[in-house]
């Protein structure tokens, strides 16, 4: 089990150094790394020798073609350490494992207990342990988890807030209750904003500096990304835009409770609003959007009110933050047919130029972003320098893992 | 103040006035002035702004040709990479006009302009109500609506300077109407003609602007009364929508119509209805010398 390097100056400046170049061009000769990193040859085969000890890295081949001698090519070692990502959502749970290097191992899915509460939490813990052990990899060697979920994370507490779709999650310790059953720290943070971190790594919204992402699925939320941040608000409730006053009168008494966008938008407000309209039975949205396919009127009705008030939603974030990229997400957002209606009102409504994308991702988006973090504070926890306020950037996407 | 001292120019450009002032190194104001913005266009009011700047240069006997840095206030949008400025609907001209061209021209290459609103938002941040926070808002309401919004102790522009052009926030219809041809939704119900309007629309006659619509309230006018109850609640929609999105610590009112209690303290009796978390509001507490104090701080951060 490695630990992070003990030296400290610039001999932990050059760990960092090669760490980064091996995370962003693996696999590389010692040769080759000097190079990339500017430092002497001698530094470059001390550091590597010392992450080789390590565990960090390891020999995987050797240079062919070029006329002379041939040079080892290192990687990074997938016993470096791994981390845990979770996705919390009302409807599925989601965890996904990856390693050091940002290769992901494995993933798995299954749909969340009902009933909520310590019941949810068991079942993360029991879906996390499964798919470590089914990847041989021993839990004591899983650094960090980061677990995505509805509502908002009180910075200060720790609680989760206003998440009311998934039920008695509100009087949890879920940090304290997860991180002794797993074993290892838990960090909370906003399924959108993880979502939405996501994207900004593996998916439609690579290298976009401002970056809103509106999520229609079970709720309705927004993410906002500016210039390498995360937008989290005074008490991290920014992008809570259940409660835009949008799609009714605010004063109602669902709207009081949910949020007057949410009451309508939400998964319940649009089965609610489509049994109003007339229509029969239904048990999921889905279902609504696949009656408007088949041309029933009320759904039909349903599903474009929904999007005209998605797309109202969206022009407030447009007009407030002007973010070059607006990405659509969520089970209901990412659709494409619903996402080229709102794209279609948006063009009458907004004024603004802003480029609209549907998530990539999909129901991913969330557990990649979970994956996202915790790399980031792995390789933090490792390479940290306090001098240097900017994280390690993060390997970019494509590199699966071997075993899969 | 001597010819050797470092100090900053400021200006802040309105569509009625023009603000301008001499800070010294820190960006505290020495010496002020006001003028009504010169009602010809663009051009003319370039050259007016220099010419404040030479007044200015003799009422402390200094020569203004060469400040340390200029801050310029515009009431619009400044794209940050290009510093093309655009929705300016009150200044004749000036969305054409290379106003940072011909300010570089006359005061070196240290010139900066930013949008107005965003530099009351640094007013109040540096001087004012907003001194300790880290996310806030400056609401302006006056002749239209603008938002400065400061997001982590730093002013946040958006992609292309246009974050807070908040005049096509969808609120003000009935949200579940048609959908309106073109934005302007918010503005189309408070800024200062539409007040008027619905004045004149429920039956009031007397009032020309909405100063006479206040002086009116003062004297129990009850259509002025009911105009700006339904103006408070829009704002106050306004309101809760932005908190909804950035989960702010404060939002300043400000602006000529912003700042008036009147319309304030309605706002303020609206939002506990309106919203399950409390909102603070707060009228701002440097006025109409918040762009120009702003503007000359920010002058002043310039130089560190």
């Amino acid at each position: 089990m490695p630990s992070r390097p003990t030296n400290s100056g610039t001999r932990q400046l050059s760990q960092r150094s090669v760490f980064e170049a091996l995370l962003h061009g693996s696999p590389i000769s010692r040769a080759e790394l000097a190079k990339v990193t500017g430092l002497s040859k001698q530094t470059t085969s001390e550091v590597i020798d010392a992450f080789e000890q390590q565990g960090l890295v390891r020999p995987i081949g050797r240079t062919s073609g070029n006329v002379g001698r041939t040079a080892v090519l290192y990687e990074l070692s997938p016993e470096g350490g791994h981390v845990l990502g979770i996705d919390l959502g009302a409807q599925r749970l989601t965890v996904a494992l990856a390693d050091i290097a940002g290769r992901v191992l494995a993933e798995a899915d299954e749909p969340t207990d009902s009933r909520g509460g310590v019941w949810a939490i068991d079942q993360i813990a029991r879906l996390s342990d499964r798919l470590a052990r089914d990847n041989h990899t021993h839990p004591s060697r899983i650094r960090c988890i980061v677990l995505a979920t509805p509502g908002v994370v009180n910075p200060k507490s720790g609680a989760i807030e206003m998440s009311p779709n998934i039920a008695g999650l509100g009087n949890l310790n879920v940090v304290g209750l997860l991180g002794e059953r797993l074993g290892t720290p838990v960090v909370l943070e906003n399924d959108i904003n993880l979502a939405l971190l996501g994207e900004i790594w593996h998916g439609c919204a690579q290298n976009v500096e401002n970056v809103a992402f509106l999520a229609l699925g079970s709720g309705v939320g927004l993410g906002l990304y500016v210039n390498g941040r995360l937008v989290r608000g005074e008490n991290g409730a920014a992008g809570e835009i259940g409660y835009l006053p949008i799609g009714g009168d605010p004063l109602q008494a669902g709207s009081r409770l949910q949020g007057c966008l949410e009451y309508q938008v939400g998964a319940t407000g649009v089965m609610r609003r489509y049994r109003e309209a007339g229509g029969s039975n239904v048990d999921s949205v889905r279902q609504v959007f696949e009656r408007a396919q088949e041309g029933d009127p009320h759904a039909v009705e349903v599903v474009a009110e929904t999007a005209r008030l998605t797309a109202l939603a969206a022009t407030a974030v447009i007009a407030t933050v002007n973010p070059q990229l607006l990405v659509l997400g969520g089970s209901v957002g990412a659709r494409a047919d619903f996402a080229d209606t709102v794209a279609r009102i948006l063009l009458q409504l907004s004024p603004r130029p802003v480029e609209i994308r549907t998530s990539s991702l999909g129901r991913r988006a969330g557990v990649v972003g979970a994956l996202s973090v915790a790399l980031r504070r792995l390789h933090d926890e490792f390479f940290g320098v306090a001098e240097l306020a900017a994280a390690l950037p993060l390997p970019p996407p494509a590199r699966r893992s071997a075993r899969q | 103040m001597t010819g050797e001292t470092a100090y900053c120019f400021a200006a802040d450009l309105g569509g009625t006035k023009l603000a301008a002032a001499i800070a010294d190194a820190r960006g505290s104001i020495v010496a002020e002035l006001t003028e009504p913005t010169d009602p010809r266009g663009a051009a003319y009011v370039a050259e007016q702004i220099a010419a404040c700047a030479d007044k200015l240069g003799q009422t402390v006997g200094i020569d203004v040709t060469q400040p340390r840095h200029v801050m310029v206030g515009i009431p619009g949008a400044i794209e940050p990479r290009t510093g093309r400025i655009s929705l300016i609907p009150n200044i004749a001209g000036l969305e054409d006009f290379d106003i940072l061209g011909f300010l570089r021209g006359r005061f070196g290459p240290d010139v900066a302009i930013e949008n107005d609103v965003n530099l009351a938002m640094l007013g109040e941040h540096a001087f004012g109500c907003a001194s300790r926070c880290r996310n806030a808002a400056f609401l302006s309401l006056g002749t239209g609506a603008g938002l400065g919004l400061l997001i982590d102790d730093k002013l946040f522009r958006g992609a292309r300077g246009m974050a807070g052009e908040i005049a096509d926030l969808p609120i003000g219809r009935d949200p579940t109407s048609q959908i309106p041809a073109s934005g302007g939704s918010f503005e189309l119900e408070v800024g200062s003609f539409a007040i008027v309007d619905r004045y004149r629309r429920q039956g009031g006659t007397a009032a020309a602007t909405v100063r006479d619509i206040f002086r009116l309230l003062e004297q129990g006018d009850e259509v002025a009364a009911s105009v700006l109850d339904t103006t408070a609640r829009w704002v106050a929609l306004a309101v809760v929508t932005l908190q909804s999105l950035l989960d702010l610590e404060l939002i300043v009112f400000g602006g000529s119509i912003g700042v008036r209690s009147e319309l304030y303290e309605r706002v303020q009796r609206d939002l506990p209805a309106l919203v399950s978390r409390p909102i603070a509001i707060a009228p701002s507490q440097l006025g109409d010398r918040a762009g120009l104090i702003g503007a000359a701080w920010a002058a002043g951060q310039a130089l560190r």
